[in-house]
């Protein structure tokens, strides 16, 4: 069973794989080969690199079974706090907008863990009040940068790479080493693929839990710093959209509802695929209209053909409905009993 | 809120509840004291809004007059709308996250087939109800068909919805040229009653009539508790399914109907903001967010909690930023003290 599905999700990385390098060559072929020009490129992953950190926390809080809303209004704020603290020196305002993130993410999974409450309704809860504090805090008004080496972390670069993408690959790096090579990281794996299993195999569940939902919050802090250096000032709009189109991304590269699915090579493949789908629709000309129903398209057919295979390959229809019943018993009653 | 509660019946101790993370009731509900807890872990939304109520009482003079309530349940009957349809499919243990975009799809077909494919009243108003009752059809096919989960299929289809919506209005403001349209939104039952608000207030009785008293309403709740046990007893669960999608998207449409007719225009995102209201105040009237228990009172309920919140807080002149985190806050305590309650 576990084979079965390292061999689906890895599958499922290669079919993105695929998927990501016949939308290269489809609009290379129709551009003329102007998306593939190195100024494209270094745009292109400047910009995708600046979107990442918000889908690995989405990636990390699906994985461990959970969700999180807040992600968008959290980005927000910490671009809001990195702009708007600067006053106080670069470094404070950067460490304090990260750690605005953090605070959240431990807000977060504590509600889940200790208060027992489901992961939608905590961070649903938790968007609406920092999205209030965002708009208290701004009176919906832009904050502008005052640093100017405050730009160099989105826009800068180093030795002809964008600085962003050299931040995201090492966090992604540092991830992926935890996921997999440390006990911890696969414990989260097990916690959230099969809670009561985790627990009675003598993993701290609920610690595991609130570890995810703080690395999900502090990524979206770091996303929020990466991006209101790229823009080089703090806005409330910008995390309106970000929580549901990093489900959606997410889900692209390979996460579960159900959680115990993904990783973080997924993650960066479901972003660089919408990202490219963007940038080579923007290329080709395509009106955003239409590129927000592209994107919707695809996610219903990932969504879709992962449903439909996920039921041909392993389980008999009966065990597949009976999934949602087995885990509510096991969110409500096995797990919360947990020390 | 577990702290007003408290201080409010004058039984156990008010000041252990902050520090005691775990069991902030710890004193009470033992003993004879038991139906104090199991009237308010019951009846929690009722209780809050009765709070409210009181709270609003002492601080406004206006605030409890028929006029006031009349227009809180004004406010409240649109998101009522979507919420009541949430409601079902949330019974049911299903989900859309679509309903805020078809919302503002509807409005859309509704003004765009009067302007441009000159459409009457009831046609243009048929068409729009059309759409949203295919989108029902997408929806519960897809998740019936495949098994998917509804939360991301619906995902999907809401921002198919709004990519449409934004299409088909080039993102600008749209006019309707019937002037009897905006009668539907605007126009009263008797003074002070309005039609939407007469509208939210049937529908909520009706359905609230249909799941305790018909077969699908009854199946819907077995739905909800174990899919598999229904399927094997003979319910048609495809159909139920299919029917409750198609029933909730109806509802948003609904929604997009009076929205739109109220202001006489519309704009692809009007619906935004019902998507997560609707959850809230389905969840804050204790309809559970993984099926089997809730019912549409209880929705009118929470939305009502809602609206008499914001009304209050307008009253109070609190800055209409910081309301968003009164809501938050709210909501989050009630669920909390929902947990607690539930644990003993």
């Amino acid at each position: 069973m576990a084979r079965l599905a390292w061999a689906r999700s890895h599958l499922r990385l290669r079919a993105n794989v695929v998927l990501l390098l016949s939308l290269l060559a489809l609009f290379a072929v129709l551009t003329g080969g102007s998306t593939l020009s190195s100024e494209n490129l270094h745009n292109l992953t400047q910009q995708i690199a600046i979107t990442a950190p918000v889908v690995l926390a989405q990636m990390i809080a699906l994985l461990i079974g959970g969700m999180d809303l807040s992600v968008g209004a959290v980005l927000a704020m910490s671009g809001v706090l990195a702009v708007g603290l600067q006053p106080l020196g670069l470094w404070p305002a950067v460490i304090v907008a990260v750690l605005f993130g953090t605070l959240i993410g431990a807000v977060n999974g504590l509600l889940v863990t200790r208060a027992g409450v489901n992961a939608f309704i905590v961070t649903l809860g938790t968007m609406y009040l920092v999205t209030g504090a965002l708009l208290t805090y701004t009176h919906q008004q832009p904050i502008a940068g005052t640093i100017p080496a405050f730009t160099e972390f989105g826009g800068g670069d180093i030795l002809f790479v964008p600085t962003p993408v050299l931040i995201v690959l090492v966090i992604s790096a540092v991830l992926h080493g935890f996921l997999v090579y440390t006990r911890t990281g696969r414990n989260l794996y097990a916690v959230g693929g099969n809670a009561d299993a985790a627990f009675v195999t003598g993993i701290a569940v609920q610690n595991h839990k609130l570890l995810g939902f703080i690395i999900a919050g502090t990524l979206s802090g770091i996303a929020g710093v990466l991006l209101a250096s790229s823009l080089n000032s703090g806005s409330v709009q910008v995390g309106a959209n970000a929580s549901l189109t990093s489900i959606a991304a997410a889900i692209i590269g390979g996460a579960s509802m159900f959680g115990g699915r993904g990783g973080i090579g997924g993650a960066l493949i479901g972003v660089i695929v919408l990202g490219v789908l963007a940038n080579g629709m923007n290329a080709v000309g395509v009106s955003t209209y239409y590129q927000i129903g592209v994107t919707a398209v695809i996610l219903i057919a990932v969504v879709v053909l992962d449903a439909v295979n996920s039921r041909v390959v392993s389980r008999p229809s009966l065990s597949n409905i009976s999934r949602p019943s087995l885990r509510r018993r096991s969110n409500g009653v096995l797990v919360n009993r947990t020390p | 809120m577990p702290d007003s509660v408290t201080r409010a019946l004058g039984d156990g101790d008010g000041e252990g509840s902050g520090r005691q993370w775990k069991v902030p009731f710890a004193s009470l509900g033992r003993g004879r004291s038991r139906w104090i807890v199991v009237f308010i872990r019951n009846e929690m939304p009722l209780v809050l809004l009765v709070v409210l109520l009181l709270v609003g009482g002492l601080l406004s003079p206006v605030f409890l007059t028929p006029r006031n309530m009349l227009n809180i349940l004004w406010a409240v009957s649109v998101l009522g709308i979507v919420a009541l349809g949430q409601t079902m499919l949330l019974i049911s243990a299903n989900f859309d996250m679509s309903v805020g975009y078809v919302v503002g799809l509807v409005g859309v077909v509704i003004i765009l087939t009067q302007t441009a494919l000159g459409f009457g009243l009831v046609p243009s108003i048929a068409a729009g109800l059309l759409v949203a009752a295919l989108f029902g059809l997408f929806n519960g096919g897809l998740v019936v068909l495949t098994g998917a989960s509804p939360f991301l299929i619906t995902l999907g289809s809401g921002t198919l919805a709004y990519s449409i919506a934004l299409a088909l209005t080039g993102s600008k403001t749209l006019y309707t040229p019937i002037a009897s349209f905006t009668a539907l939104g605007q126009g009263r039952l008797v003074d002070g009653l309005y039609y939407s608000t007469a509208v939210f207030l049937v529908l909520a009785l009706a359905l609230e009539y249909a799941l305790r008293r018909t077969t699908y309403g009854r199946s819907l709740f077995v739905l909800g508790t174990n899919e598999v046990a229904g399927r094997l007893s003979g319910l048609l669960v495809a159909r139920t399914k299919i029917m409750t999608f198609v029933l909730c998207s109806l509802f948003a449409g609904l929604a997009g109907l009076m929205v739109t007719s109220r202001d006489g225009s519309t704009v692809a995102n009007v619906g935004v903001g019902y998507l997560f209201d609707s959850i809230i105040a389905s969840v804050l009237g204790g309809t559970s967010l993984f099926g089997g228990f809730g019912g549409t009172l209880r929705t009118v309920v929470g939305v009502l909690v809602l609206g008499v919140l914001s009304n209050l807080l307008i009253l109070m002149d609190v800055p209409a930023e910081a309301q968003a985190i009164v809501k938050g806050a709210v909501f989050l305590s009630v669920v909390w003290a929902d947990g607690v309650l539930r644990s003993k």
